[in-house]
């Protein structure tokens, strides 16, 4: 009896024994867990394809169901270039009619999606300099590229969120977040300290870029960040801190590396059958998103927002080449092909459509040029005035032969020039993301005269507190140090 | 030990001394009194005395007694009874007892006697579900035993329903309580794909007695499915068929009809620029959208089920078939399952398996969303001018640019097959040299694999929507497998005169592992509508098929032990403690203990009560425990990592992260405090249950506010308390008893009160959109801004600010709680009357309190939305200086977070009436039959409800859109046994 007992227990004591803790050690096969890697230099490079990556998300360049791509044609809908119509079923009313309040969504949406792009390349640059004695030219691309992104990040939100673009300006920018912590409760700098940071980044990142290891992009596909493309950025951004010498001599660099496009090029950049002149594009294949969802919906015929109709007038539209590449017309059905500008009565935005027949609005989206670069120097020599505005005159002159068949130049100065130049800003960027910033570094006036519903809002006026976006409520709650510092007005 | 072997000694020197005095071998039978049915297992033994035997398969047994003496007969669920000894073959007849105290209780880990169960359980009987026309059991739970709340969601054919046990204490994580069948966790919200019929009784454990042996996992409630077992003897087959119809409920949204809206149209700067010869034409069509979409369901059910064995090895074989379409074109459920439960007894082994195979067909459509293509928003939507067909016969095209959702609904098409096993093995040995001593050891799984595919045609907008914008073709298959492993040794055993003394030991493993692929491929639209329909891509036609794939893994490692101890079979204490360690968990905090403490009295039994038991009192009970369970359920595998996943940039794979680490994440863990009575009265007749509990959650999980800055919204952390109490109280009643007629009624009623505690550091509140989790409030309450209707002088809004004052201007500083999604009060009621053999039984559920937000109406009440159908309400709107209306003038800003949307979620619903003819035995007997029913039923077959939409029955609060209302069914069917 005795033994029997024995061995039951043993049976048993067996049994429990089998089930040690090994039981519960279990570790993710499909993802990876943080102690896992950051351990090579390849690691810093998957997480830099990671940063990248999170520019498609929905708010920064992406459209999501409920949310806007931020970055990307959001700014023209917001002004005046794109005008909402019923199709939209007022998806983006309270952006579209300057309606929002701090706890609007898609701002905090923006917001996140910036701050998440920034997070990954403050991952990226985490650590990187261990590597730096044993590859030095690796570290100097990948830590080159991360730190463009995050400089490029800070300035999209400063875009939105800065209360204006002074290089030396005491007002209210943005946080700045240079490094990994959770816990982190960051204060709004000032417009300058944001700056000083934004170009810190940036040079270093001009620095860095000028000394790789092997070329970052191709001939045919410029999807990432090289030296080329941070002096287009440096271009655009010192032009927005109105320090002119320093814009017209990044666009100068610029402009001489990579030439504007000839005229059959440029429509094919449109359909991504040429790079021509690209500087930086973030591609979207399918089952990525698309930047121009809210745009037209090419596959189902969605026509959420229609080109304005006083803008496609000031185009010579026998001859420039930028008109029958961007403005179309179509019929309803998703069928329907889309037809020249004058066809049918329903007007479209043709730009963003297709790579070749599907309209599946799967493109790359076009964030830098060389066709801004133009403007930019001709807005930067204009001025600074004086013997430049001549040279200004001439590259919006350049700009224009490149697109218009028989261009004949123009000859203007001062307030008159500008106005042309702006103008030319608005035909050339057209639906790029531009329009609200341009209108809110210069004059901050908004007035809609082609609108295509009746409760379409008409007219922001400067000082109307919407030119600054609110700090989202959810981070004024959770951040304490920045609740004193809400955007004047919310 | 010695003590023991003192037990034994005395045992075997009682024998002896019994032994000696005049004997005699008594032979018999024992049977069921109402039919004759043998029943083994049942105890017999000599009154004053210490023998007894059990009776064998066919019944019979054998015993010596003395030839003056009597005999006990006894068996769970029937009286006990007594019989003077013959030397004629004894035929004992028992009859069910109504006693509540005898009813038995699987606890998962135990089962035992309501007499001696100190924790809180109700148990529904088989019966009650045996004839369901629900596709999924959950659904025909609700309202039967207090405690449990449960509710339909939809009506699509074999959805699950949201079952709730004593409200909910988690706001992050899992409510959904725990299913066991046969000891082996299955798989929550999945039951499409097994036979309720199949099931012998489920339990709802509901206090931290019951629960906290299933330690980690307890804190929702458990719900212990058995299966049925076979019973020795010749087989017995069972046939059930069930045929039937499903309508859709009556609808109490409104929306407008052609007339009204074209007016409305033209009232409001007629966008589409209709003509008036247009609009003359346009008026003559009238297309009503409900009828389109929704038709009449069928339902066709067959269960063939066989049971019997020997008396070592009994079996219990079925299958079944399960035919339902739905009452939205399109839809259904078709399932076939197959169930052999075997046991057999080898000496002191007793071993056996229970298997259950099973496959659904599941045809789907999208619901409870906003989405313009899905199709159920289109009965809202669809303009009433718009017809289907075009006049040639093909889908026309909506002129608001709508997809046609008829199109959708027909030529798209959502599979989903199932195939579902669950089943387990077991051993368990009585120790021989040790009586009480008992080893048992259960292993099963729960393998689910579904395979998906979703069709979309080139000409509807989602297919033309497409990558390549030529319709797609996606196929997903997903599977998951979690075993079960559980190891105990027992030892129970009795002492002195008046002890009894259960101790057990367990050991359990869980793991969880699931892995899931799927493709989607497009340029669909030639030959094909399958895999070989799909255009490989290139370069040029932009076909890029999709391909995506991921998994994950959980495993969970206990120890545990469950003691109950008797006195005088009247006082009863009952000790369980767990140690688990979880995968889940932060390497600081992966093991944690429960216990729980319960006692439970006889008061019946004792002396003081016996002149009022011997009236019209039969049995009083009163029970109370303490103790502590925990949730671990509804965050993710790896919660408390930091982690990484796939990204793709420019073709290019990387990494992204996707998670930040929290290395203290641990368990929710919910303290319950439960005290109850049972009593029962005149003869068990009438049958009381009052309970009272209070159970707090602490270590909610929570999310910790971040700096957006961080690129992060929050971090899942163990914050916050929640506390639920309530009274439960159930009612069971044989109003009337004779032989020939019964009524019978029951009653269940629960109110649970819900509130939250403490939130993150010094918040006092969290806000989520149009809901508000405050200290002192119950969690989701309502928060928006009172609308106060229109000002007659302008026609716009009106609203409420903080004071109560109307105002103009719409401020979300001026929202207020005004209620609460979640239901204080619910429960249910029913009666049947039997006479002669001929039965009619109703059975109500009902639930107050509560409020459902209607985002359905937002999107027929908003102005903007002009070109699309609209509530019949806006034609009411306010268009002129004095109009009185509650519309306001479609010019002013929409604002949908306001109680104008806000809406009761009170219901009383008669959930199941039926008609049914028991066959009196003699008129079939002779052709073998056992029993035959015939029977009809309908299930929801009519809603009382104030609620704007087909069903009130919304657990998440907010009608989002497109709702699948649950199906009226009425069915035929016939019970035969033989």
């Amino acid at each position: 009896m005795k033994c029997k007992l024995i061995i039951s227990l043993t049976i048993t004591c067996l049994l429990v024994m089998s089930a040690c803790k090994k039981v519960i050690e279990v570790e993710p096969e499909f993802v990876k867990d943080g102690s896992q890697i950051f351990r090579t230099l390849n690691d810093y490079e998957f997480a830099l394809t990671g940063a990248y990556a999170l520019f498609r998300a929905t708010g920064y360049f992406g459209t999501g169901g409920q949310t806007n791509a931020t970055w990307a044609t959001l700014p023209d809908m917001m002004a005046d270039n794109l005008l909402q119509t019923g199709e939209d079923l007022g998806n983006w009313v309270t952006q579209v009619n300057w309606t929002y309040a701090t706890d609007e969504n898609d701002i905090e949406v923006a917001w996140i999606a910036a701050y998440s792009v920034i997070a990954e390349a403050n991952l990226v640059l985490r650590n990187i300099e261990q590597f730096a004695a044993a590859e030095p030219k690796k570290v100097n691309r990948i830590k080159g590229q991360a730190l463009a992104i995050r400089g490029m990040a800070h300035f999209d939100v400063l875009r939105f969120w800065g209360a204006d673009f002074e290089r030396n300006s005491a007002s209210l920018g943005i946080p700045y977040v240079s490094a990994v912590d959770i816990d982190a409760k960051p204060a709004r700098l000032t417009v300058k300290e944001s700056w000083d940071n934004i170009l810190k980044d940036m040079l270093e990142a001009e620095k860095l870029l000028a000394d790789v290891d092997k070329a970052i992009n191709t001939a045919s596909s410029k999807a990432y960040f090289d030296l080329v493309a941070v002096r287009a950025l440096l271009a655009r951004m010192n032009l927005y801190a109105k320090d002119y010498t320093k814009a017209e001599s990044y666009a100068s660099m610029v402009i001489s590396a990579v030439p504007l496009a000839s005229r059959t090029s440029f429509t094919n950049i449109w359909t991504d059958a040429s790079a021509s002149e690209v500087l930086w594009s973030v591609p979207f294949s399918a089952g990525e998103g698309s930047p121009s969802f809210g745009v037209h919906i090419g596959s189902s015929n969605r026509n959420r927002f229609s080109p304005s109709a006083f803008l496609a007038a000031r185009y010579d539209q026998a001859n420039d080449i930028r008109f029958p590449a961007f403005f179309g017309s179509r019929g309803t059905g998703s069928s329907t092909p889309v037809t020249p500008y004058a066809s049918v009565a329903r007007k479209v935005v043709n730009k963003f459509l297709t790579r070749g027949t599907t309209l599946d609005n799967l493109v790359n989206w076009k964030a830098l040029r060389t066709g801004e670069m133009y403007l930019i120097r001709a807005e930067s020599r204009a001025l600074q005035g004086g013997a430049k505005e001549a040279a200004g005159l001439t590259d919006l002159n350049d700009l224009r032969a490149a697109r218009i068949t028989g261009n004949i130049a123009a000859v203007l100065t001062g307030q008159a020039l500008l106005d042309a130049i702006a103008l030319e800003r608005r035909k050339e960027l057209f639906g790029e993301g531009h329009r609200w910033f341009d209108l809110k570094r210069t004059s901050r006036t908004i007035s809609r005269t082609d609108p295509v519903l009746t409760s379409t809002k008409l007219t922001l006026a400067p000082t109307a507190r919407e030119w600054i976006w609110p700090i989202p409520q959810s981070e004024i709650d959770a951040n304490a140090t920045i609740k004193p510092q809400q955007s004047p007005g919310y | 030990m010695r003590k023991m072997l003192a037990l034994i000694l005395g045992c075997i020197l009682s024998f002896t001394v019994q032994s000696l005095s005049a004997q005699s071998i008594i032979t018999g039978k024992v049977v069921v009194e109402k039919d004759g049915t043998p029943i083994s297992g049942a105890t017999i033994s000599v009154k004053n005395s210490r023998l007894s035997t059990a009776s064998s398969f066919d019944g019979s047994f054998s015993i010596s007694a003395p030839a003056n003496g009597r005999l006990v007969v006894t068996y769970v669920g029937y009286k006990p009874t007594e019989v003077a000894v013959s030397s004629t073959p004894l035929v004992i007849q028992l009859t069910e007892s109504l006693s509540p105290l005898l009813e038995v209780v699987v606890t998962g880990y135990r089962t035992s006697s309501r007499r001696d169960l100190v924790g809180s359980a109700s148990t529904i009987s088989a019966e009650k579900i045996r004839n369901t026309t629900l596709g999924s059991f959950d659904q025909a739970l609700q309202g039967q035993v207090p405690g449990i709340l449960v509710q339909a969601q939809s009506g699509q054919p074999g959805a699950a329903a949201s079952v709730l046990i004593r409200g909910k204490g988690s706001i992050l994580g899992s409510n959904t309580p725990l299913y066991v069948l046969d000891g082996i966790e299955i798989t929550a919200g999945d039951f499409s794909t097994l036979n309720p019929s199949d099931f012998q009784s489920l339990s709802i454990l509901k206090d931290a007695s019951a629960t906290s042996v299933y330690g980690s996992r307890g804190a929702n409630g458990v719900i212990v499915i058995t299966s049925k077992k076979g019973k020795s003897g010749a087989p017995r087959f069972n046939y059930d068929v069930q045929y039937g119809s499903s309508t859709q409920p009556e609808n109490k949204l409104k929306v407008m009809k052609s007339g009204e809206k074209l007016d409305y149209e033209l009232a409001n700067g007629n966008p589409f620029g209709w003509t008036t010869s247009e609009v003359d034409s346009l008026r003559k069509v009238e297309t009503n959208w409900e009828d389109v979409f929704f038709r009449t369901g069928r339902t066709k059910n067959h269960v063939l089920s066989a049971s019997g064995g020997s008396e070592n090895t009994v079996y219990y074989l079925s299958g079944s078939i399960f035919d339902q379409t739905g009452t939205v074109q399109n839809t259904g459920l078709k399932r076939y399952t197959g169930r052999a439960n075997i046991e057999s007894k080898a000496g002191d082994f007793v071993f056996g398996t229970n298997l259950s195979l099973g496959y659904s067909d599941f045809k789907n459509t999208s619901e409870n969303n906003t989405g313009i293509a899905t199709p159920l928003n289109a009965i809202r939507w669809l303009n009433p001018y718009e017809t289907v067909y075009d006049n040639d016969g093909k889908f026309s095209s909506i002129v608001s640019g709508q997809p046609n959702a008829m199109q959708e609904l027909l030529l798209n098409n959502n599979l989903r097959q199932q195939y579902k096993g669950v089943g387990n093995i077991y051993i368990n040995y009585n120790a021989p040299f040790l009586k009480g001593l008992s080893f048992r050891t259960n292993w099963g799984g729960d393998l689910r694999v579904n395979e998906t595919t979703v069709y979309t045609d080139p000409t509807t907008a989602t297919g033309s929507g497409a990558t390549g914008g030529r319709g797609s073709f996606g196929h997903g298959s997903d599977r998951v497998f979690r075993y079960t492993g559980t190891t105990s040794v027992t030892y129970a055993t009795e002492f002195g005169a008046d002890h009894t003394l259960s101790v057990a030991l367990f050991n359990e493993i869980v793991n969880s592992k699931g892995r899931n692929f799927a493709f989607t491929g497009y340029g669909l639209g030639g030959a094909f509508q399958n895999e070989s329909g799909i255009t490989p891509g290139n370069a040029t036609n932009g076909f890029i098929p999709f391909v995506r794939g991921g998994g994950g893994e959980n495993a969970l490692l206990s120890y545990f032990t469950d003691i109950h101890y008797g006195f005088k079979n009247k006082y009863f204490l009952n000790v369980g403690a767990r140690r688990d360690g979880s995968s889940k968990f932060g390497a600081n905090k992966r093991y944690a203990n429960f216990g729980s403490v319960g006692a439970s009295w006889i008061v019946s039994d004792e002396n003081f009560m016996a002149r009022l038991k011997n009236s019209f009192f039969n049995e009083l009970k009163y029970k109370i425990s303490y103790g502590s369970s925990g949730n671990q359920a509804g965050i993710g595998d790896f919660q408390s990592r930091e982690l990484y996943g796939r990204s793709v940039y420019a073709g290019v794979s990387g990494l992204v992260q996707t998670q930040l680490a929290n290395p203290e994440l641990q368990w929710e863990r919910k303290t319950t405090f439960n005290t109850g009575l049972e009593i029962s009265l005149f003869n068990s007749r009438l049958r009381i249950v009052a309970e009272y509990y209070n159970s707090l959650t602490s270590d909610l999980f929570l999310n910790k506010q971040l700096s957006r800055t961080t690129g992060y919204a929050s971090l899942t952390s163990n914050i916050g308390e929640l506390q639920n109490r309530g009274v439960e109280l159930s009612l069971d009643g044989d109003l009337i008893s004779t032989k020939n007629f019964t009524w019978k009624a029951n009653i269940s009623f629960t109110r649970n009160q819900n509130k939250v505690k403490k939130l993150v550091g010094d918040q006092t509140e969290i806000i989520g959109g149009i809901t508000i989790n405050r200290i002192g409030e119950s969690i989701n309450s309502l928060y928006v801004v009172r609308y106060a209707g229109v000002n007659p002088a302008n026609g716009n809004p009106l609203y409420l600010d903080l004071n109560g004052t109307e105002t103009e201007t719409y401020s979300s500083g001026n929202r207020v709680i005004v209620g609460s999604f979640e239901s204080p009060y619910f429960g249910g009621f029913g009666s049947s009357l039997n006479y002669k053999g001929f039965e009619v039984s109703a059975f109500f559920s009902f639930l107050t309190g509560n409020k459902i937000f209607n985002n359905d109406r937002t999107n027929v009440e908003n102005p903007q939305y002009l070109t699309d159908n609209l509530s019949v309400d806006l034609s009411t709107e306010w268009r002129k200086a004095g109009d009185i209306t509650k519309i306001p003038n479609p010019t002013a800003t929409f604002r949908s977070a306001t109680t104008r949307f806000v809406e009761d979620g009170d219901f009383l619903r008669l959930r199941n009436a039926s008609v049914s003819y028991s066959l009196p035995q003699q008129l079939f007997r002779s052709i073998k039959f056992s029993s035959v029913r015939f029977f009809a039923q309908g299930q929801n077959l009519f809603t009382w409800t104030d609620f704007r939409g087909f069903d009130p029955e919304i657990s998440t609060g907010s009608l989002d859109g497109a709702q699948y209302p649950a199906l009226r069914t009425i069915t035929f069917g016939l019970n035969v046994g033989l």
